[in-house]
């Protein structure tokens, strides 16, 4: 595909990497972390990080939405997929995270109408198309997919559709990285910015990370040579002594965002005073929830939710995981108790959570040889 | 490149922050939708209250059926 193919090429990849070595300080570990789950995805799926030298360390972060909703979210989602007359949607990867109870996949097999969508406006359809059933939508997603669920229940209002609501898990990128470069466990030397949430935010966000924590982020594409590229630009920051946001994927992102989202989101969302994160606890002023002016379509005021907090399974060690404190194939249970067939923890249930791209990709088999 | 349940290893819409290039095939201004081909053959209809104006044979990143940027390609630098 046109602009797809070059950014896979393998001899400008390998240019690039032998840039990135000519900028390597002899002796000095670098610590970098990728932000999203889909640069985790495309570093395991490319082996980006065969191409880098040995003291330069890929970190993989908490940009994984299925990953880090917690068990509790899950359980009241399934309690509103078993309310009689309700059809309960939701995005693929969402429906076999484990509950406390089993997940909404097996909550479908017992009989509640739980149905797949690949976007809200499939979930308004389906709302149209049963007006004697309530459809719940389960919105969840960085600021890259809420702007999408705010478009829908704005469509669901102008059209008039009452049978639906949402049940909003969104959550924000910048206070888990704030909280992650608060954490005493971690040093990072830089940062590969999330490609898409970008689009929607922008690069100003992040202008926090260089001015109070004085290191770099390099917004990135999705691409090999995407990747690679933000490494070497991280890197140049760095070899230079300097610090600041500075954006490799311009083909996409602008760096004032798209303002059109952020004001409807802003219409349609308000921050939760704080939201529970999978493995990282409670995080202020880090999940959306409806505001006041769509408050009726907000699923949790409609119907009961139980609200119950459930803490995480004692044997996952996603938390340690989604904060770069351990490798995915260090966990107790990974590839033994915890597969993407049977996930105990969520890294392993999304195809961009870092466990699931560690085991899909083959990188068990070569880190134990290592070990 | 899917799996049963939508997600297969090649795709997870949210955390993989999936943008998926389209092409405008038709508009529909009204309703604020366009249709719109990804290229193995698929059309779908996508919002593009972020991005409109739009026209036939734009090129769009679609993300959970919501066109999030016009995709202006340039080629590796």
């Amino acid at each position: 595909m046109r602009f797809v193919d070059e950014f896979r090429d393998a001899e400008l990849g390998r240019a690039v990497a032998a840039e990135i070595l000519s900028l390597i300080e002899p002796g000095r570990h670098y610590k970098l972390m990728e932000v999203c789950g889909g640069h985790t995805h495309s570093i395991y799926k490319y082996g980006v990080d065969d191409l880098l030298p040995a003291n330069v360390e890929l970190v993989h972060g908490p940009g994984c939405p299925v990953c880090v909703i917690p068990m509790g979210r899950v359980d009241d989602g399934i309690a509103l997929a078993r309310t009689d007359g309700v059809i309960f949607t939701c995005f693929g990867d969402m429906m076999r995270v484990p509950g406390s109870e089993g997940s909404l996949l097996e909550a479908k097999a017992a009989g509640a109408d739980v149905r797949m969508v690949y976007s809200p406006l499939d979930a308004l359809r389906i709302a149209k198309q049963n007006p004697d059933r309530e459809v719940v939508f389960f919105a969840i997603g960085f600021e890259t997919t809420a702007p999408s669920t705010a478009l829908t229940l704005k469509r669901a209002r102008a059209e008039g559709v009452t049978n639906f609501s949402c049940m909003c898990n969104h959550v924000t990128i910048v206070p888990p990285v704030r909280a992650l470069l608060e954490s005493p466990d971690l040093r990072l030397d830089g940062f590969i910015g999330p490609g898409h949430v970008s689009t929607i935010v922008g690069g100003r966000p992040f202008e926090f990370i260089p001015a109070d924590y004085g290191k770099p982020l390099v917004i990135a594409g999705f691409e090999p040579l995407d990747i690679l590229q933000a490494i070497a630009m991280i890197l140049r920051q760095l070899e230079a002594g300097r610090c600041g946001v500075e954006n490799q994927y311009t083909r996409v992102v602008p760096y004032e965002g798209n303002l059109r989202a952020l004001e409807v989101m802003a219409e349609v969302f308000e921050l939760r005073p704080h939201f529970e994160w999978r493995g990282l606890g409670f995080i202020s002023h880090s999940g959306l929830q409806l505001s006041e002016a769509y408050a009726d379509l907000d699923a949790e005021r409609r119907f009961q939710v139980p609200g119950v907090r459930v803490a995480d399974p004692k044997a996952c060690q996603c938390g340690e995981v989604l904060k770069g404190v351990i490798k995915p194939w260090e966990c107790k249970v990974f590839g033994t108790a915890c597969t993407p067939e049977r996930p105990i923890g969520t890294c392993m249930v999304s195809s961009e959570g870092a466990c699931a791209a560690y085991y899909n990709f083959g990188r068990f088999a070569r880190e134990r040889e290592v070990v | 490149m899917t799996g049963a349940d939508g997600c297969g290893p090649d795709h997870c819409i949210t955390c993989g922050d999936d943008g998926v290039p389209m092409t405008v095939v038709a508009v529909d201004p009204e309703r604020g939708l366009a249709l719109c081909g990804d290229g193995g053959g698929e059309r779908h209809s996508v919002e593009t209250a972020l991005v409109d104006p739009v026209a036939a044979g734009d090129r769009l990143l679609v993300h959970a059926g919501t066109a999030i940027a016009a995709l202006v390609e340039e080629p590796p630098r």
